[in-house]
């Protein structure tokens, strides 16, 4: 991997972090629900945000081997 | 109950955040960015910043000058998305900051938010840490661990005395630890403030209390309200302001530097210094009333070379934190900590754990094997070698070999040098290198 590569990489892992970051916390919500800290509803929803977050990770991770792959054939 | 800057630009993040914070029973405000965050710190005090490396307008870094000003600086906790960040934000920042590495758990914001460093994160080795910090089973270990367990029942101030580098500041922070107190553990080096310096350090400053004391500022002993403060280097406190120090500790009360007020002050106070007690008494460096202040309970500390069979624990423990920091998979080979053990390590476990380092940046990281110098160098060791120590049981011939050889070292094979380094005759020395079968006959 050449430097302009590495540079690709390294700002598309820092953007997945983010979605990451959200299904970690969401997560954490739902442990709180199940546990009878915070209503039931918020599960419910704190799921459906992390089932948006997987797409969203993997939407980025798409766009990092599309990036990669026209910066190889250029 | 705290009050707590959240400062990130992820609503969603700070969100679920703020409803976890706030069920921990604090109090919680956020901003999206470095602009929020001045402006809420305008109005409002906190105990306790969570910040963002990366804001839309800036690093959060950026804002560590303006909690300086503050009266009261509130704690900092990183949140970055890399884990080397830590590395350098540590450089630029000091120890005395806590991170949270993304994607965040709830009990690590539990455990930042208590002061308290998380277990999570620290995993990867299973090699015990007494306290939260303590690595070694040595008798000796065992024998400090159970004094730091019964002081920790107490309120009594503690004096800790050791060598340099023997971990005088990870012992304070397991008392703190272990004594499960609920205010913070503040830190700070008593050696590092020149006299004009140190009475603000300690104690505050009101505003317009000297040049350069633009705000009100509070000391290290307001800032440890209900927790412990660690005063390293206790011993290089200037003389004179000792009896400041001693009527903070026999009235519980401080004055900041220009005020009236008497504030209320109640912490454990935990000091350090790397004098023997009897250096102490001779030099005269710390006022007599002050030592019985704060060595309610004195701990002295076993240097390294004291309790060797740890040395291998600590060299894996260290190369493990490398490996994760740094996504290596160095290993030792037995015959690479026999070496780490028969030396003596002067400096101690901080002498150990830069030698480690220093091993791992100089080994080739695609690797498992770890490369180590054929001798370790330290300017401060008393032997430099990695051979055993003088030791009952050798012969005089053999430590004198040692001797000869190692001085020959020293002077690159110059024997007139090396000789007269001994304090003997060149041919003195070429009758021993002959008798030891270095020489040929002609030489």
């Amino acid at each position: 991997m050449n430097e302009k590569e590495f540079s690709i990489v390294t700002a598309h892992v820092h953007d997945a972090r983010k979605p990451l970051n959200r299904i970690s916390m969401q997560a954490e919500l739902v442990k709180m629900a199940l546990q009878g800290e915070v209503p039931v509803d918020r599960a419910l929803t704190a799921l459906d945000k992390i089932i948006a977050s997987t797409k969203d990770c993997s939407e980025q991770l798409t766009h990092m081997v599309d990036i990669l792959g026209n910066s190889i054939t250029e | 109950m705290l009050t707590v800057l959240l400062v990130d630009d992820d609503p969603e993040f700070t969100d679920v955040a703020c409803t976890i914070i706030e069920f921990l029973g604090h109090e919680v405000l956020t901003a999206g960015n470095l602009q929020e965050a001045r402006d809420w710190l305008e109005k409002e005090q906190f105990d306790h910043v969570l910040l963002d490396f990366m804001l839309p307008d800036g690093s959060g870094v950026h804002l560590f000058e303006e909690l300086d000003q503050l009266a009261k600086r509130p704690r900092v906790t990183l949140i970055t998305g890399h884990p080397s960040v830590r590395g350098i934000i540590k450089g630029l920042c000091g120890p005395n900051i806590d991170y949270l590495v993304k994607p965040i758990q709830r009990e690590e914001i539990e455990a930042v938010l208590e002061g308290k460093k998380s277990s999570k994160g620290t995993g990867g080795s299973n090699i015990k840490k007494h306290f939260g910090h303590l690595i070694g089973e040595s008798a000796q270990m065992k024998e400090l661990y159970k004094l730091i367990e019964r002081v920790s029942r107490t309120s009594a101030n503690v004096m800790l005395l050791g060598e340099s580098g023997v971990g005088k500041e990870v012992v304070a922070e397991s008392i703190h630890e272990a004594s499960e107190v609920e205010g913070p553990y503040v830190a700070t080096n008593c050696g590092a403030f020149s006299k004009e310096l140190i009475g603000s350090e300690l104690f505050g400053h009101e505003k317009g209390a000297f040049t350069g004391a633009v705000g009100r500022k509070s000391g290290v002993f307001e800032q440890a309200e209900g927790g412990t403060l660690f005063l390293d280097e206790i011993t290089e406190m200037p003389i004179d302001m000792q009896p400041n120090l001693l009527r903070v500790l026999e009235n519980k009360v401080v004055i900041r530097v220009g005020g009236t007020k008497t504030i209320p002050v109640a912490c454990r106070v935990v000091s350090a210094t790397n004098r023997t007690m009897e250096e102490i008494a001779e030099s005269k460096v710390l006022r007599e009333d002050i030592y019985f202040r704060l060595a309610v309970f004195p701990i002295t500390i076993p240097p390294l070379r004291e309790r060797k069979e740890d040395i291998p624990l600590l060299a894996t423990y260290f190369i493990d934190e490398l490996n994760k920091e740094n996504d290596t998979r160095f290993e030792w080979d037995e015959s690479q900590l026999d070496m780490l053990t028969a030396y003596d390590w002067p400096g101690n476990v901080r002498e150990l754990r830069h030698f480690v380092h220093r091993a791992a940046i100089m080994s080739d990281p695609d690797k498992t094997e770890l490369e180590l110098p054929k001798t370790i160098e330290s300017p401060f060791a008393k032997k430099q070698s990695t051979t055993p120590a003088l030791q009952a049981g050798r012969t005089i011939e053999d430590v004198e070999k040692e001797l000869i050889y190692a001085t020959l070292e020293k002077v690159n094979g110059n024997k007139t040098l090396a000789a007269e380094m001994l304090g003997i005759s060149t041919k003195t020395l070429y009758n021993r290198l002959h008798a030891y079968g270095d020489l040929s006959k002609e030489e």
